[in-house]
């Protein structure tokens, strides 16, 4: 007997590596999206500041916004993007 | 057109008005939805002595109940606090009150409470939990440089005393 | 002294001989102009009152001695039909007679009852003619026999079927010797006869005022039965043609003419001065037409189960019964019945689910025409929507059938219906002009706006009690779906959402939105990652294409383990890596049990072309490296339990690819010893076989709702902590704002109730003048 594998249609999901699950701020999933997008993934990604901690983009800037001094909300170090 | 609008916004004459409650009730969305999950998340992993439940079907306000931690002056005691929360939540912190009326140096007679985290060391990371658990550990470690109750500051050092005032103030506030 | 009293002895012989009656005989020769002289003499005397009252008692004496035995005598217990005809005839017409007798007395009567002036009623009645037939038909039926009815019956029976030969008659008799219609040779028929007597005797009780009394039961009877068997004749089965007018028509031409025959002896119209049989006719047709759509909905009411089984086509039918419920009182009888009907031939495990929701379907549609309150439809279903509660398919059902197209799919219509409808809703509201107030029987808790508002799919969604479960289950059958199907139409899938988003709402869909953006996202990123130069070498051996989840959307998948091929986990591993350099900081977790593979397989002279899970795919690609397994170096090599093992290698089996050497021993059944099984027939060199597995990868709502209760608990408990005491409702009211984010949480009042009283037998709960709180610790 021969077996040939024509095509072969996987399943799996896809998470975001982050050392936690969910967004410190708005407490959801990393891997679904902020209370304000309706879509995950592309639509609402995670943005890593310096200190190596990590955020839904949308909650950081707006925790950036609504304080006088630019602290991540873990750490209190300054905020900086980590492009990494 | 989503239909959780109020009709009553959607219909609004006013664009620019429009747009405005319409942001604002999408704040109000994200900030229900936060606080749901916090609530489930209190409700499925329950601290010893601390407890907090949304007072009607306002989701923005709530009943705290904290036990005075064990070993302390307040062992015994169960204080009722209030939570108010902003529409900026988490991005701001919550208003909290004492309720039950608390002889403490941070509380003053209102139920005032004088607490870092509540004010600038507020982060959004913080939640229900963590500040009732913060004020719970204020109990036990009043900040007496900054009193907001001059004779309760002013007692603390001598314990015994100050056990002995409390449990006057309470069988009094009982009455 | 002497002479006065033989006066008096004159006189008194003089008013017998006018009244014979007060000596028990009713014949004299007393003419007009005597009696004259003797009304003088009575009035005369002074005594009028004192006669008449007199006279009046020995008629009464006389009728009660006399008359009525001599009228029952007759009445026997025959079972002759001609017999009992004659002796009813002759007891009639010698009551007939006797009273003719009577009648020159009550002529005089009358004179000296006029003469008495004290206005007194005679047996209730103003003129002595009344009052005599009043006191006859008492004395008469105050000795009533039991079985007076008998030869009435057979008096009647016999007529009747003179009548009704005479109504069928102009069929092909010719053969026939005998009259059908008295049963005589046609020589000797003695139809005409009967008729005679019939009339005549109809006519002599009509004047003595017992037509109805006497014969009226049997009349009755005669007629109804006559009614049912028309009706019955007329309906049966055929419901797409309304009878209810027709009937009418019949029972006013036919029915009633017949009718006014017997009580006008034979003429076809009551004389129009006697208003009498015009009342008796008119009363006696109301009562008819009673019995008629009486009878009639009680047919319908049995055939009521088939009716809405065949609806709409059934609807002239069901516009017979609305309007009979209107004459009729047969409401409770119709629900009844028709619960009972639903439960037997519906509730049963014999019949499946689809079928029970195509009836349902029917029932609503048929139910709501029939009574637009929503009543009937309401209390008639319960019992099936507490049924189809209890079955775990329901909403399955439901969910495929919203989202099935072509016939059958009432329901896609329906969804369909709704989104056009949505916005002529809102003119309807407060007709106040039109307000009809809820039937008596509705349940008075529930608003009879709500009532009629529910359409039928949320009759169907509120068979499930929540909305939220509802969507879950639609959730569970998308993602099924859409891992299931290579081939997936998305734009179909998408318009369904649509509908479906109109109708429940857009958070409740949002993540079925995600779920089929992921199975787009899923085509591009596999277009992109088949372009990835370190992916082109693996993918010259086989195509490998990947479904990417966002798992945090998905319903829960059950969690299965299944060890692939080192040749798949490459490719995986390559397709992962990928997929990390295209979508920086995201990574990949496979789900090695789900999906589908297309495989060829080569055996002997055969090939077969397969869809098969990747379980089918992974087993048989071992039996390709060795031919033979035992279950537990499979279970070693694969990771996946041995009882599943045993139960998924049949479909191999099935096939006769694989066959059982000795017990949990398999080996692959090489070349021609194979050629016993479906697929061995020498002409087919290859087939397509679909992977029958069809069973959800997903956990159903029902796994999901496990311990659900437990969650309400803790949510409970922290309340009462924080709040102190709360009453049933507002712990109710306080779940379901708060509580309804933990999965599947939706739970009755009633259910509450019980829950919390479980708590309270076992102390974890007070309940103190009907508000619960926590022990104090």
């Amino acid at each position: 007997m021969k077996v040939t594998v024509k095509s072969w249609t996987g399943v799996a999901t896809w998470r975001w590596i982050a050392n936690d699950d969910n967004c410190g701020i708005c407490r959801m999933p990393f891997d679904s999206c902020c209370p304000d997008c309706k879509l995950p993934g592309d639509d609402c990604p995670l943005v890593w500041g310096a200190c190596s901690h990590c955020f839904h983009i949308h909650c950081i800037v707006k925790w950036l916004h609504s304080q006088p001094q630019q602290q991540c909300p873990m750490c209190r170090q300054d905020w900086k993007f980590n492009n990494k | 057109m989503a239909q959780n609008i109020n009709p009553h916004y959607a219909s609004s004459s006013n664009p620019a008005k429009q747009n405005e409650d319409t942001i604002k009730l999408k704040d109000n969305h994200a900030v229900s939805k936060r606080l749901q999950k916090e609530l489930m998340e209190l409700m499925r992993c329950a601290d010893k002595g601390i407890s907090a439940f949304p007072e009607s079907e306002n989701l923005f306000k709530w009943i705290g109940t904290i036990n005075g931690p064990l070993d302390t002056v307040y062992a015994g005691h169960k204080y009722k606090l209030s939570l108010e929360f902003p529409n900026s939540y988490p991005y701001a912190p919550p208003v909290v009150k004492f309720l039950t009326p608390c002889f403490h140096p941070n509380v003053d007679t209102c139920g005032l409470i004088c607490l870092d985290i509540l004010k600038d060391k507020w982060t959004a990371l913080y939640d229900v939990r963590t500040v009732l658990l913060s004020i719970q550990s204020l109990l036990a470690e009043p900040n007496t440089h900054s009193p907001l109750n001059q004779q309760a500051s002013y007692l603390w050092p001598n314990q015994p005393a100050y056990k002995k005032y409390l449990d006057e103030f309470y069988s009094k506030h009982r009455d | 002294m002497a002479n006065k009293s033989d006066e008096l002895k004159m006189y008194w012989n003089k008013i017998n001989y006018a009244y014979p009656i007060l000596n028990d005989t009713l014949f004299t020769d007393c003419s007009d102009a005597e009696y004259e002289e003797i009304q003088q003499i009575i009035v005369g005397l002074g005594v009028q009152i004192k006669i008449r009252d007199l006279i009046l008692i020995h008629t009464e004496k006389y009728l009660r001695q006399h008359v009525a035995p001599s009228f029952w005598s007759k009445f026997l217990k025959t079972d002759e039909e001609v017999k009992g005809f004659q002796l009813f005839k002759s007891a009639v017409n010698d009551l007939y007679e006797a009273m003719s007798s009577f009648s020159p007395m009550i002529t005089r009567l009358g004179i000296l009852n006029n003469s008495c002036c004290d206005n007194k009623p005679i047996y209730g009645e103003r003129d002595v003619m009344s009052g005599f037939k009043q006191l006859l038909r008492a004395t008469l039926l105050s000795q009533l026999p039991l079985d007076f009815q008998v030869i009435i019956n057979h008096f009647y029976k016999v007529s009747f079927n003179v009548f009704d030969n005479a109504e069928y008659d102009n069929s092909d008799m010719g053969e026939d010797v005998m009259c059908s219609g008295c049963w005589n040779e046609y020589s000797d028929c003695n139809c005409a006869y009967i008729v005679k007597v019939f009339h005549d005797t109809n006519r002599k009780l009509v004047e003595l005022t017992l037509l109805e009394r006497l014969t009226g039961q049997v009349l009755t009877n005669f007629i109804q039965q006559r009614i049912e068997l028309h009706i019955q004749k007329l309906c049966t089965g055929t419901f797409d043609v309304s009878h209810i007018g027709f009937l009418e028509n019949w029972l006013d031409t036919t029915v009633m003419s017949w009718l006014t025959r017997i009580y006008c002896a034979g003429a076809s119209k009551p004389h129009k001065v006697d208003k009498d049989i015009q009342n008796a006719v008119s009363k006696f047709k109301q009562k008819l037409s009673y019995y008629l759509y009486h009878i009639y909905t009680k047919l319908r009411i049995d055939q009521l189960f088939n009716i809405i089984i065949v609806y709409p086509d059934s609807q002239p039918a069901v516009d017979d019964i609305k309007l009979c419920l209107d004459k009729t009182d047969l409401r409770a009888t119709l629900c009844k019945k028709l619960q009972n009907a639903l439960e037997t031939r519906l509730l049963h495990p014999g019949v499946n689910t689809p079928d029970i929701l195509t009836a349902y379907i029917s029932a609503i549609r048929a139910l709501r025409h029939l009574d637009p309150s929503g009543v009937i439809l309401e209390t008639v279903t319960k019992p099936v929507r507490n049924y189809l509660r209890n079955r775990e398919d329901t909403v399955r059902s439901v969910v495929s059938s919203l989202t099935e197209e072509g016939a059958g799919s009432e329901l896609a219509e329906e969804l369909a219906k709704f989104a056009a409808e949505t916005d002529e809703d809102l003119e309807k509201e407060e007709d106040w002009d039109n307000w009809v107030p809820d039937p008596k029987d509705a349940d008075p808790k529930v608003n009879g706006n709500d009532r009629k508002a529910n359409d039928i799919i949320s009759m169907l969604v509120n068979v499930y009690g929540s909305k939220e479960l509802f969507v879950n289950e639609y959730r569970t059958l998308l993602a099924d779906r859409l891992l299931a199907q290579s081939v997936i139409n998305t734009e179909k899938e998408i318009r369904y959402l649509e509908l479906l988003k109109l109708r429940f709402g857009e958070s409740q869909l949002h993540f079925c939105e995600v779920m089929l953006k992921d199975v787009s996202d899923s085509k591009r990123i596999n277009s992109l990652i088949q372009q990835d130069k370190n992916f082109e070498s693996l993918n010259n051996k086989f195509a490998s294409n990947a479904m990417i989840l966002s798992a945090q959307f998905w319903p829960p998948f059950k969690d299965e383990s299944l060890e692939l091929p080192e040749e798949i986990k490459q490719h995986f591993e390559a397709y992962t890596k990928s997929y990390e350099a295209l979508k920086g900081n995201r990574t990949l977790s496979w789900k090695p049990h789900l999906g589908n593979v297309n495989i060829e397989i080569e055996i002997g002279d055969k090939k077969l072309d397969l869809t098969v899970s990747p379980f089918n795919a992974t087993l048989i690609m071992h039996f390709q490296t060795k031919p033979e397994w035992t279950l537990e170096e499979l279970h070693q090599i694969m990771k996946v339990p041995i009882t599943i093992l045993r139960r998924k290698i049949t479909y191999w089996q099935s096939l006769g690819i694989i066959s059982e050497r000795s017990t949990d021993n398999f080996a692959l059944v090489e070349g021609s010893d194979g050629n016993k099984s479906s697929c061995s027939t020498n002409q087919v060199q290859e087939m397509i076989c679909e992977d029958e597995e069809s069973e959800s990868v997903m956990a159903s709502a029902h796994d999901q709702r496990e311990g659900e209760l437990q969650v309400f608990w803790s949510y409970i408990v922290g309340m009462l902590t924080n709040l102190d005491s709360l009453p049933l409702e507002r712990i109710h009211q306080m779940l379901k704002m708060f509580a309804s984010q933990a999965p599947g949480t939706e739970c009755s009042l009633q259910e509450l109730r019980q829950f919390l009283d479980t708590k309270v037998r076992t102390h974890q709960l007070v309940l103190q003048a009907g508000m619960y709180k926590l022990p104090k610790t």
